[in-house]
């Protein structure tokens, strides 16, 4: 492509009105021209007022929870990739963890070798403030709940656990899907996060809670606006705090729909047994 | 073309100040710390991010797509891209609203040809948009407007130059597209676009665009439609 066709061909690719071919062929000459081209800047940069008539809408409120649940999956994804493949001496945490398992995968103070390292170490440190946030939820799991695997023996739950955390991270990220983000005031340091996919499939994964003992299980309830609390099904916690529940099937809301976790003698309620043990609200 | 450009050689040497300044707004300047966090991994940066401009990008989006579910779909996937490539952002290059809005179109555009079989889409990796990879004249220049002034730059627009930057911007098509749905010449459809543009830069800078060789564009009536 010539200097001329570029000229030419200025204002529509300001515009991103060329077709694949032509767009490329641009850019590519705007690579390695060392003519300034000018014209196309000059062009470019009236663009974004065409955009300054459009009549301004609100998204949906559900689609801020979905958005930052995707880039958490993909935080947690990039801190799995980049990690180193074993342990460091100086790494206490991941010094302490079976070499070559699924821990190892996970480090909190290794050096950082990489800007993607360097994410993962401030990740794993997340302030008071940040945990007083609804973020903080999601935050939590991700990196407190892969942080925990460096701690506990049973490495098959802390893979089953982390399976689900993936499947509830991947599911809250499509589109259509709702989260809620599970919060006790009382006890920061638990928390959960539950989604509702397009389906109206229901699933959760928790931490920091209090294991079940005997029969005692926890019971997640949907609660709409004047209307009963829903019970969409139970699930253990284990002696590391983390419990998970899939397959649950939550009613349609017209409305806010709250989440509420409630402890129970034993699967089965239909009345909730106060007092609220965790709970979110959608968007 | 490199960031050191010397953007003022598209200004007259001798012309008014422009009515934009070039200097970054407190606005950008407080987007570009947040934008910072964003690279570095935070995500509750991101959510300031998203609050600053859910807005602007779900109703841009929702303008092109004309569907609320496909416009979602795009916000999320301008805000993950915009949170996977915060790095890649170059100081004075644009704003930071710029460079998200880019980034919505891009997606926006991306949606809109996929619904069409018939037009070839872009690589799904493809460099960023114009002001993304380009210098930006006037680097606030969507932040720094009030709506009356953009109201006029588009006013400053025939009929026809509306139609055919309208199309290629919210309708997502190709100038050749433009050509066959108006039963347009592709030369007159450039023309158009061309025109109209700089009839709104005279608008918004209050200066004639001056080419590398020192000769002024014409203005947006002084020119025959046609041409290749």
């Amino acid at each position: 492509m010539t200097c001329d066709e570029i000229r030419d061909l200025a204002p529509a690719f300001a515009l991103g009105a060329l077709d694949a071919d032509q767009d490329r062929a641009v850019r590519e000459h705007l690579a390695t021209c060392p003519e300034a081209h000018d014209e196309v800047a000059a062009f470019a940069g009236v663009v974004p007022v065409i955009a300054g008539t459009v009549k301004e809408v609100e998204p949906p409120a559900a689609l801020r929870g979905r958005i930052i649940a995707a880039a958490a999956a993909d935080l947690e994804e990039r801190t799995r990739l980049t990690a180193p493949a074993g342990a460091t001496p100086a790494d206490p945490v991941t010094a302490a963890a079976p070499s070559g398992s699924a821990a190892s995968a996970v480090t909190t103070t290794a050096a950082p070798l990489s800007l993607e390292a360097t994410r993962a170490e401030r990740t794993a440190r997340p302030s008071m403030t940040a945990l007083v946030l609804g973020l903080a939820a999601v935050f939590a799991i991700v990196v407190l709940g892969a942080w925990n695997l460096s701690l506990r023996s049973d490495l098959a739950a802390s893979q089953a656990f982390q399976q689900h955390v993936d499947s509830v991270l991947t599911t809250a990220a499509e589109p259509g899907s709702t989260t809620v983000i599970l919060t006790d005031q009382n006890d920061p340091t638990s928390a959960g996060l539950a989604v509702v996919g397009k389906d109206r499939a229901m699933s959760l994964v928790v931490r920091g809670f209090t294991p079940t003992t005997g029969s005692t299980v926890y019971e997640a309830w949907v609660i709409a606006p004047k209307r009963d609390p829903v019970p969409i099904g139970s699930f253990t916690v284990g002696s590391d705090g983390t419990g998970y529940m899939t397959g649950g099937q939550a009613p349609a809301v017209t409305g806010t729909m709250t989440i509420a976790l409630t402890h129970e003698a034993g699967p089965g309620a239909t009345t909730p047994t106060l007092p609220i043990v965790s709970s979110g609200t959608a968007g | 073309m490199t960031a050191d450009s010397p953007a003022p050689s598209t200004r007259r040497p001798d012309g008014p100040p422009s009515a934009i300044g070039a200097l970054p707004s407190p606005a950008d300047a407080a987007d570009r710390a947040v934008l910072a966090r964003v690279a570095a991994g935070e995500l509750d940066a991101l959510e300031e991010l998203y609050d600053r401009y859910r807005t602007m990008a779900y109703s841009i989006a929702l303008r092109m797509t004309s569907d609320a579910a496909l416009a979602e779909d795009v916000v999320q996937e301008a805000f993950l891209g915009a949170w996977r490539n915060a790095s890649r952002y170059v100081d004075g290059r644009g704003s930071v609203k710029t460079w998200l809005l880019a980034i919505v179109h891009h997606r926006a555009v991306d949606a809109i040809r996929r619904r069409r079989p018939t037009t070839e889409l872009p690589e799904a990796e493809a460099p960023p948009p114009a002001a993304l990879t380009l210098p930006d004249i006037w680097p606030d220049v969507s932040a720094g407007l009030d709506r009356e002034t953009v109201l006029d730059a588009l006013d400053a627009l025939t009929d026809v130059q509306r139609e055919a930057i309208e199309l290629a911007y919210f309708g997502g098509l190709t100038h050749q597209e433009i050509a066959v749905r108006t039963d347009t010449p592709l030369g007159t459809v450039k023309s158009r676009i061309r025109l109209g543009l700089l009839a709104m830069r005279r608008v918004l800078v209050g200066e004639e665009w001056v080419s590398a060789d020192g000769s002024a564009e014409p203005a947006g009536d002084g020119r025959p439609e046609g041409g290749r």
